[in-house]
């Protein structure tokens, strides 16, 4: 059936576009010893650390444009995922295809989408490039949708790489477009899909993305305001104060999926909008305990689960950064945890300017939130539940005990 | 989902909307409502027009003499008005009107659970009274029954204007943290129309328990109707369109409603807002306290920055937002470098703009001349957004295959506003639409 499709896609490809269609993957370089030619299409380069892009900053750019070049690609396509409960759905998303030479790109990746999409993590200052190359959808090759990448919140974002196909333009089948952001500023994002919003982002093209502050690269023992800079400090925005120090971070992204959706999709039937009533609620695409897992995707007897873990394993009296993200197409979600309480630092991307305490976090489809949760106080092999208060979130479907839970378990 | 027939379809029909109903605002669009101090409503019943091409049986205020709407007629009164609203009603059960955020004194009518009603099928009466004794943004509501009516439609907005208030200069609450070059209402709501039905067929009781609802609306139109002009002949009890536009690098005042019984979460697109009030309340430490705004000028210093805003039922906000386009690391023009322009100095600390912005253009001046970083693909590649002008840079238009863009004709910078519960992108199981518009920034007029 896959080569089948694979045959048809090709085919439709060659049909339809004629031989425009084309893999091309820009990571610019200078073309002349000079540096007065660039070379749009760069090359494919090899993640030589294996951290999911290329960077000039690792050695890993020939000939880079800048120091701060930042280069990533991202597949575009249809997959399958398992939820907790083991019942299978199928799924629009992305996969990280960074590094893979561009002629591989769709054989490599059909069908090979993953839920959530790969996390993307970048410096500020970066001058990040996005490759994005939409592999068709091989379930479904009576389909023919673009996708785009929309990095949600960039500020003062062009409507070129913003991603929204009505303003802009989107990629066909088979074919590459490559976004350009030069970074800023610090904070927690997300993006996704925009293409036929409601449903690429109820069928999963959604990912975690957030920016580390410059402050990150100030020598040890810089005075910042009242607080003095120690090893292994990490700030989630440019404080000048040490406010929104932490030790460890975690993305945790909200989505939940409704299976009838995903089913109707799947059959080729009527989507149901107006009936879409989500009954996997996730963090980082598992529902509990499969939250707990460590990283890698779970076998299940078909298929496998999202490969993100979001146990969470802080040393008793780390500070841990929480990077709570929503896009859930349906509902608002409110985040707890039993017995540690949360300081909110930054929402929508920026430091707030009044940092306050509490025990919920109340949170919208398109909304972040940063969160401060101090350890101290904790012994190791305590554990706490994260949890959704909105008890009907506790559920893999039918199975109770599940849906958006999960650990933090103290070192 | 896009199959070969759809997409035809889609863009088709879509396009022939558009193109027939899209009349673009350009910059200066204001709020639309009427002003004065003494306003005569009448309550009545009327149908509005869901952008799925439904009829839905509603219930709305309107200005007597005139059709009812959806919303009820936005106010535009001055602070330390006295305001009187006289209400009358034809509809078949007592009606109301609250103004939460004000000491409303209420006379005439009937008296009803929380206030003084105007009598079903009557041209008895009920007269409120209030002083607007602060400025900001509020929203009117049905106090009667108001499970059934708010969803039926008796809803409002009411913007009060700051002492002194000078509509060459203005501001929301009379000082330079809340100054504003364009304003925009985005009064938020949803309906399930199985109720409007039970009721336009005299079900009794109408049951709301199973409240479902499958529109959603901005200012009472469901998109892509948003897009179209104010008082289109063809939408006659939906007047107010929800399209906003604003010049780079000016400062555009964002006034959110909560109408109906949902949250809504209100994604800008294109830069941060920062949030400046809460129910007409300066979100301020000490009266007249600020701090630098996001992008331009200044704003109270509690003013919150973020790209979604929770819009609650009851509950009005206001946000400053701009676009300047600021380290966008290449020319938004498509400048090769050649030109020349006037820089004036860049925004104060803690901003880390460290160069200004063209006092004609108001491009970023050290991304003057730098080249788009990225090689497009070839139109055949590509699927062309309504609101694309053909070209990446602003105020530009490029080629486009036949058929394709048009929407866009000021060839600004388009970006979606909308709610970011994306089901709330539909009418009534069809997208796109709902909760939707788009907001045009566009080069400054030179
Ligand atoms: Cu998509
Ligand atoms: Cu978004």
């Amino acid at each position: 059936m896959k080569l089948f499709c694979r045959i048809l896609i090709t085919l439709v490809l060659l049909g339809s576009n004629n031989v425009l269609a084309d893999v091309v993957v820009e990571c610019p370089t200078w073309a002349d010893p000079g540096h007065t030619q660039i070379d749009y299409t760069g090359g494919t380069f090899a993640d030589g650390n294996s951290d999911g892009m290329i960077r000039a900053d690792d050695g890993e750019i020939t000939d880079p444009i800048s120091a701060t070049q930042v280069c990533l690609h991202l597949a575009a396509g249809d997959g399958l995922v398992n939820m907790a409960d083991g019942y299978e759905q199928y799924m629009f998303g992305f996969a990280n295809a960074t590094g893979t030479a561009a002629a591989d790109v769709l054989n490599t990746f059909m069908e090979g989408a993953v839920f959530p999409a790969p996390t993307i993590k970048v410096k500020q200052g970066d001058d990040v490039y996005i490759t994005l190359t939409n592999v068709g959808m091989n379930r479904r090759p009576d389909l023919f949708d673009p996708h785009t990448v929309h990095w949600h919140g960039f500020p003062n974002a062009s409507a070129i790489f913003d991603g929204v196909p009505d303003a802009s333009v989107s990629i066909n089948m088979g074919s590459s477009l490559t976004y350009f952001y030069h970074v800023v500023d610090p904070g927690t994002f997300m993006y996704h899909c925009h293409v036929e919003a409601t449903e690429h982002m109820q069928m999963g093209m959604l990912g975690n993305l957030y920016v580390t502050a410059s402050q990150d690269e100030v020598a040890n023992g810089t005075v910042l305001g009242t607080y003095t800079k120690q090893a292994g400090d990490r700030f989630a925005y440019n404080d000048g104060d040490g406010s929104t120090r932490y030790d460890v971070d975690y993305p945790l992204q909200l989505a939940a999926f409704d299976p009838a959706f995903h089913d109707a999709s799947l059959n080729v039937q009527t989507l149901p909008f107006a009936d879409m009533d989500d009954k996997y609620p996730m963090f980082n695409g598992r529902g509990y305990p499969d939250t707990l897992a460590a990283a890698g995707a779970l076998p299940y007897e078909h298929g496998a689960s999202s490969p993100v873990s979001t146990l969470m394993t802080p040393t008793a009296g780390d500070r841990m950064l929480i990077r709570i993200s929503s896009l859930s197409t349906t509902s608002f979600h409110t985040i707890g945890i039993f017995g540690l309480k949360m300081q909110v630092i930054g929402r929508g991307s920026r430091q707030v300017v009044e940092p306050y305490t509490t025990n919920s976090i109340t949170i919208g489809g398109g909304e972040s939130v940063d969160v401060i949760v101090d350890t101290t106080g904790t012994t190791a092999g305590d554990k706490y539940f994260l949890y959704a208060t909105n008890l009907d979130h506790l559920s893999n479907d039918a199975e109770d005990y599940g849906g958006m839970m999960t650990e933090i378990q103290i070192q | 989902m896009i199959l070969i027939k759809r997409q035809l379809e889609y863009s088709g029909l879509i396009m022939l909307a558009m193109l027939l109903c899209l009349i673009p605002v350009s910059g200066g669009a204001a709020i639309q409502g009427i002003s004065g101090t003494s306003f005569n409503f009448t309550a009545s019943s009327g149908h509005i027009s869901a952008a799925d091409g439904d009829d839905v049986f509603f219930w709305g205020f309107g200005e007597r003499g005139k059709l009812p709407q959806y919303p009820g007629p936005t106010l535009i009164v001055q602070q330390g008005d006295t305001v009187t609203i006289r209400l009358n009603n034809h509809l078949p059960q007592n009606t109301s009107i609250l103004i939460p955020g004000f000491k409303v004194q209420a006379s005439g009518g009937t008296p009803g659970q929380i206030t003084r009603e105007a009598p079903a099928a009557s041209t008895t009466e009920v007269v409120y009274t209030f002083i607007a004794d602060r400025p900001g943004t509020f929203g009117y509501y049905s106090g009667t029954n108001p499970d059934l009516q708010v969803e039926m439609g008796l809803i409002g907005a009411i913007i009060v204007r700051p002492s002194g208030f000078s509509s060459s200069a203005p501001t929301a609450y009379g000082d330079a943290r809340t100054a504003y070059d364009d304003e925009f209402l985005f009064l938020l709501s949803e309906m399930d129309p199985e109720i409007h039905h039970a009721v336009e067929i005299g079900t009794d009781p109408v049951p709301t328990t199973g409240f479902h609802p499958v529109l959603w609306f901005i200012n009472g139109r469901n998109g892509p109707d948003t897009m179209s002009a104010n008082h289109v002949t063809w939408l006659p009890n939906q007047p107010y369109n929800a399209m906003p536009s604003i010049e780079v690098g000016k400062r555009l005042l964002a006034r959110w409603v909560g109408g109906g019984r949902d949250h809504h979460p209100f994604h800008t697109h294109g830069n941060n807002y920062d949030l400046i009030a809460r129910d007409g309340y300066l979100l301020e430490t000490t009266a007249g306290a600020s701090r630098p705004a996001s992008e331009l000028g200044t704003v109270p210093d509690l003013a919150v920055s973020d790209f979604t805003q929770n819009v609650a039922p009851g509950g009005s906000y206001e946000g400053i937002w701009s676009w300047t386009g600021a380290e966008l690391g290449w020319d938004m023009y498509g400048h090769t470098g050649s030109e020349t322009g006037v820089c004036e100095p860049g925004p104060a600390p803690p901003s880390t703009i460290v160069n200004g912005f063209d006092i004609n253009t108001r491009e970023y001046c050290l991304d003057h001349g730098k080249p788009l970083p990225v090689v497009l693909p070839n139109a055949q590649q590509l699927t062309f957004g309504g609101f694309y002008s053909g070209s990446p840079f602003l105020a530009s238009e490029g080629s486009l295959p036949p058929g394709e863009g048009g929407n866009n004709p000021s060839a600004g910078y388009a970006f979606m506003w909308h709610s970011h519960n994306e089901k709330e992108l539909t009418n009534n199981d069809i997208f796109p639409g709902g909760l939707m518009t788009i907001m045009i920034v566009n080069a400054p007029d030179m």
